[in-house]
């Protein structure tokens, strides 16, 4: 396309005062949020810096000891002695990196499975619906349960399991604006000028798409932090030594009659992460879906 | 309309193809048997000849074919412990699983549409806002944790309910209120977003604008128009909604298909694990396509779309 070059507007006509940017302004919900997030993280980060506090070393003298009590162990012990603060900070540190990993994945596949489908639609579109319909009649819980009976559970596994198959989510999403654009002039017109499908697919439809990708991740994070806690809980995730939340519910659910801190302390370690991602995202998503309403497409 | 019907039937038989050959891929990747049947001190050929009567040592295609087969007839083989049909120890467990899930969505929907018809009959705000918070928060722990605080609270604490198996109608109360407060914030959701949909439409100004009062617009037009696709979410959502009730299973020691399953992993029996996903994944692709079908009958314009 060619510009014309205009001649600059006079003086007069741009008098009134350029609108200010407006300020970000935080919901409540985000403040909230980030605070939850602040505990649980600054709780992760400070553990391997302060002294004294080892996950893995057991205190036969001093086990089951109530939170707030010792200022050695400000949560308590478990029934090996075990710090319960160490063991909940290593723990969150474990499960944020493989939810990364598996949101890595699951964005990954659902986007490109989605773009392909919505771009080229037609028989591609319908192979991969039903990629995606199997994907999703096999819940995440029962195929891990069938995959552990074959090889022994691991954090490796659960990445690779639930990387594989939760990405259905971003599938349809992507494809829906893939589709919508496959017809878009901007598009379109670079193919009259020989450009193939490929360019036209990464510089016009892809940068397009992966916004809302990055959306979808942001409110899946949550999701994938209570899955993994369950597959954990079941004994199909994390393998002792190395704690995990699930697996740490599950030891103490025996005690919770007399000690139920050994429950609910990780569990509100939990409710602080995926909690605070929630109400962090809320704010994410709605400013980004206001931001693609008032932009449109990026040419 | 028959179109629809056709291609909607073949998108499930490609499906279900798929998910058994994963179950026999699977199950291939197991390996031969014979080693985790017989005791540690048997010889091998002992082991070889059970594999070969089990049929373990016909080439891969052959079996392949076998499985299918068995599939079609219903024999997924026998439990390596049990040596009972493997498929009929899942039949067995399964009321105990349906019923926990069916109770668990009735009364995540009901209270789903409840809370949303009563937001949009009084048109509150700060209702909506309240409700949405209570369903995050109870969306942020999950079920087995939610769980065990209803243990805590009802059951050693003030002692009313009992917290584990299936004895009374008085155990189905924790597990079900578990799951359904876990699906009941993605119901909401949705329906409240159908009926702000549908809020904005032409129709119902016309309705408000002849006079007509909120509560007839709202229940003879509104939710005749907002539930059927979110009926059709409801339906996707039952494979979640299972996978949910086989780790609350779990907790409450329920005699289900959860139970069935974590401890087959754990004894490695194989085929019992096979049926019991073969069988989830099935069933789930028969009833979504019944809602499919449901939905496009009352609304023909999805077929055509």
């Amino acid at each position: 396309m060619t510009t014309v070059a205009l001649p600059p507007l006079p003086e007069a006509a741009t008098s009134a005062p350029p609108p200010r940017p407006r300020r970000r302004r935080l919901r409540p919900s985000a403040v909230v949020g980030i605070v939850m997030l602040a505990v649980v993280v600054g709780a992760t980060a400070l553990r391997p810096v302060l002294p004294g506090f080892d996950p893995f070393g057991q205190d036969l003298s001093r086990v089951l000891l109530p939170p707030f009590v010792d200022p050695a162990h400000p949560l308590g012990t478990d029934p090996l002695g075990r710090d319960l603060f160490s063991r909940i900070a290593l723990a969150s540190a474990v499960t944020l990196g493989i939810t990364v990993a598996i949101v890595c994945l699951n964005a990954v596949i659902g986007t490109t499975v989605g773009i392909l489908a919505g771009f080229f639609g037609g028989r591609i579109e319908s192979a991969l619906s039903v990629l995606s319909n199997t994907v999703l009649a096999m819940p995440v819980v029962l195929l891990l349960i069938a995959v552990c009976a074959v090889v022994p559970p691991s954090a490796g596994l659960t990445i690779l399991v639930v990387g594989c198959t939760w990405w259905v989510g971003y599938a349809r999403v992507t494809r829906n604006v893939a589709a919508a654009l496959r017809a878009q002039d901007f598009v379109v017109a670079p193919r009259t000028q020989g450009a193939d499908r490929f360019w036209s697919l990464t510089r016009h439809v892809l940068p397009n798409v992966w916004p809302h990708t990055l959306i979808i991740a942001a409110t899946d994070i949550a999701t994938i932090v209570l899955v993994e806690a369950s597959l954990e809980y079941l004994g199909l995730g994390v393998q002792p030594p190395t704690p995990s939340w699930g697996a740490m519910i599950y030891d103490g659910q025996k005690y919770l009659a007399t000690d139920p801190w050994l429950v609910i302390l990780p569990g509100i370690a939990m409710f602080l992460a995926v909690g605070g991602v929630q109400f962090l995202s809320q704010q994410f998503t709605a400013e980004a879906r206001g931001a693609f309403l008032r932009k449109g497409a990026r040419r | 309309m028959l179109a629809f019907l056709l291609r909607r039937l073949a998108l499930a038989g490609a499906t279900v193809f798929l998910v058994v050959t994963i179950g026999f891929v699977l199950g291939r990747l197991t390996g031969a048997p014979g080693a985790l049947l017989l005791p540690d001190n048997a010889s091998s050929a002992d082991v070889d000849a059970l594999n070969a009567s089990l049929g373990f040592d016909r080439p891969v295609i052959v079996q392949y074919l076998d499985f299918l087969r068995g599939v079609v007839v219903g024999d997924l083989g026998d439990s390596y412990r049990l040596h009972e049909s493997a498929l009929g120890l899942v039949w067995e467990r399964l009321p105990a699983t349906v019923e926990l899930a069916f109770w668990a969505f009735l009364a995540g929907f009901a209270l789903a549409l409840v809370a949303a018809v009563v937001i949009h009959l009084s048109g509150s705000r700060i209702l909506r806002a309240v409700v949405g918070w209570l369903g995050a928060t109870r969306q942020a722990v999950p079920d087995f944790f939610f769980a065990l605080l209803l243990v805590l609270i009802f059951s050693v604490t003030l002692g009313l309910l009992p917290s584990l198996g299936r004895t009374s109608p008085a155990s189905l109360v924790l597990p079900v209120v578990t799951l359904a407060t876990g699906q009941f914030v993605m119901y909401l959701r949705l329906l409240d977003a159908a009926l702000s949909d549908q809020a904005e439409q032409d129709y119902v100004r016309t309705a408000f604008a002849i006079g007509q009062s909120r509560p007839t617009i709202l229940f003879t037009q509104m939710l005749p128009n907002a539930l059927p696709p979110v009926l059709g979410m409801a339906g996707l959502n039952l494979g979640g909604l299972l996978g949910g009730t086989v780790v609350v299973e779990v907790v409450f020691a329920w005699p289900g298909l959860g139970s069935l399953l974590t401890a087959a992993v754990s004894q490695r029996d194989f085929p019992i694990v096979q049926a019991g996903l073969l069988f989830v994944a099935v069933a789930f692709v028969v009833v979504n396509t019944l809602v499919d079908l449901l939905v496009a009958r009352i609304d023909p314009r999805t077929a055509t779309s």
